[in-house]
């Protein structure tokens, strides 16, 4: 239960901390730039998935598909 | 030069594009974040070399097609090889004499005196995916994912699903997605029986795993420079859980000196959750990238990942991305250095230091440019990963060779770190890695 509630808690605050900003559509330029992602380079967010996870003990993040890898 | 960017389907191509290459990738960039693209196709080809320091090595070519529609469809399709040969710890202890190991297949390995001991495997996996993105309307899209991976001892056969809804104007995305896996382990000589001494005949047959993810993501555009994202995932595991060939050591309680060894046992359920924080900064040249994790599980592993990148432009034709990772992992409830021999066993108990006190940290950097007169981007990256485990306990003593054991001579693995006693055995892991990436539209 605490553990939901701390998820909740970091999707609440994502969407409270904006709410106090408005950004304009002409305000956008730089967000149009395609490096503007959390993940700018998918090939390398793939390589590292696979790296980390067959050598730590955690997994998770950014995709939900999960294992595929008899390496941990 | 600021551009207004029409909210129509297309309008979040080239982000539907990417999150059809990376499966199911939560946090979305909200729609206004996001640019138009012409349809057509996109090729990425990537080259992975990775070594350890006189362990595993491996190579694997990847390859992913995708196709953009003007309807805001996207189609990707990927394929995997890795070829990969080297050691791998079993998990024992080091001792004070030469040791030999003979795997499940037959394969033998021989360990130094006073080196972590080590099984020699050789392996290829294949690995397939395939994914396709649907907008559902202006501000919904769905996408779906399906992959098989075919290696000597397992096989993965998985999808999943994702949806993303544009909200507030378009600045802020909220995702909803689950991904399913139907996996076998078939390990290479048999199943070894847990807990039991490593001699013991394996069992023939394969061993089921199912792997089912969760996960609700929100991302937000704060202000012109700043894009926020939150994303929280649970997955659960069921099924053959441990790894076959690792074993754990049987330590003499007189001598502290491994004298024998059990196959390692874990529990067949795990449930994993993560949260996740990410932000990206647009300063006036440069793009800052900032991601941390905090991750538990019911194994007791509690973890946390910090994960940071610069993009600093070097001209219109190439840029730089210096990258640090830190990494830092409890130890699971189970986790053991050694079982001290003559005592009932435990119900669990695996030496597999990814279960352990971890630690990693990784340093690197990419180069991208374009060549000119063509479209495509070349992308460099080499890394330099170092891992070790803290907090080893004493019974991790070995004598010192040539000195016929006894308590003032025996000396602690943990402290050979900073070369007391003569040092010479290094117990961290170094790793380097180099991926070399093509990608061109066309």
């Amino acid at each position: 239960m605490r553990r939901r509630k701390l998820i909740a808690l970091m999707l609440l605050a994502g969407l409270g901390i904006p709410g106090c900003a408005t950004v304009h559509p002409w305000d956008r330029d730089l967000m149009a730039k395609p490096t503007m992602r959390f993940v700018p380079l998918p090939h390398e967010m793939a390589v590292d998935d696979h790296i980390y996870f067959s050598k730590e003990g955690s997994t998770g993040g950014m995709d939900a598909a999960g294992g595929g890898c008899g390496c941990n | 030069m600021r551009v207004q960017l029409a909210p129509s389907p297309a309008s979040s191509i080239r982000q539907r594009l990417g999150a059809a290459a990376c499966l199911l990738l939560a946090g979305s960039v909200p729609a206004a974040a996001q640019t138009s693209v012409a349809p057509g196709w996109q090729l990425e080809t990537t080259g992975l070399f990775y070594g350890e320091q006189a362990r595993a090595r491996v190579v694997e070519p990847m390859a992913r097609l995708a196709r953009q529609f003007a309807n805001g469809r996207a189609l990707s399709l990927g394929l995997a090889v890795d070829a990969i040969t080297g050691a791998s710890p079993t998990g024992g202890l080091p001792t004070g004499t030469v040791q030999t190991t003979t795997s499940a297949s037959g394969q033998a390995s021989t360990t130094t005196a006073d080196a972590v001991p080590t099984h020699a495997f050789q392996d290829l996996r294949g690995a397939v995916d395939v994914g396709w993105v649907e907008p559902l309307g202006t501000l919904v899209s769905a996408s779906t994912s399906a992959h098989y991976s075919q290696e000597k001892d397992y096989a993965s056969l998985g999808g999943g699903l994702k949806t993303s809804v544009d909200l507030l104007g378009r600045l802020v995305t909220l995702t909803v997605g689950g991904g399913f896996n139907r996996d076998r382990v078939f390990p290479t000589g048999g199943t070894a029986m847990g807990l039991a001494p490593d001699s013991t005949p394996r069992l023939p047959g394969d061993n089921a795993k199912e792997v089912r993810t969760g996960l609700v993501g929100l991302s937000r555009v704060v202000s012109r420079r700043w894009l926020l994202g939150a994303t929280g995932s649970q997955t659960r595991e069921t099924g053959y859980l441990t790894d076959p060939y690792k074993v754990v050591s049987l330590v003499d309680p007189v001598t502290q000196l491994p004298v024998a060894q059990v196959n390692e046992e874990r529990p067949s359920e795990r449930t994993r959750d993560d949260v996740l924080g990410s932000s990206v900064y647009h300063f006036e040249q440069d793009i800052f990238y900032a991601n941390y994790r905090y991750y538990w599980d019911d194994w007791g592993v509690r973890s946390h990942t910090l994960d940071m990148k610069v993009r600093h432009d070097l001209s219109s034709e190439s840029w730089v991305q210096p990258h640090v990772r830190l990494y830092a992992q409890s130890p699971a409830r189970f986790f053991v250095f050694g079982l001290t021999q003559g005592q009932p066993l435990p119900e669990f108990a695996s030496a597999d230091e990814r279960l352990g006190p971890l630690r990693t940290a990784t340093f690197g950097a990419t180069y991208g440019f374009h060549v000119p007169g063509h479209r495509g981007e070349f992308t460099l990256r080499a890394e330099y990963m170092y891992q070790w485990l803290v907090g080893r306990p004493p019974t991790a003593i070995a004598p010192i060779p040539g000195t016929g054991g006894g308590d003032n001579v025996r000396r602690s693995i943990a402290a050979e770190d900073d070369g007391a006693n003569g040092g010479g055995q290094h117990l961290g892991t170094n790793i380097g890695t180099l991926l070399i990436g093509y990608t061109v539209p066309f």
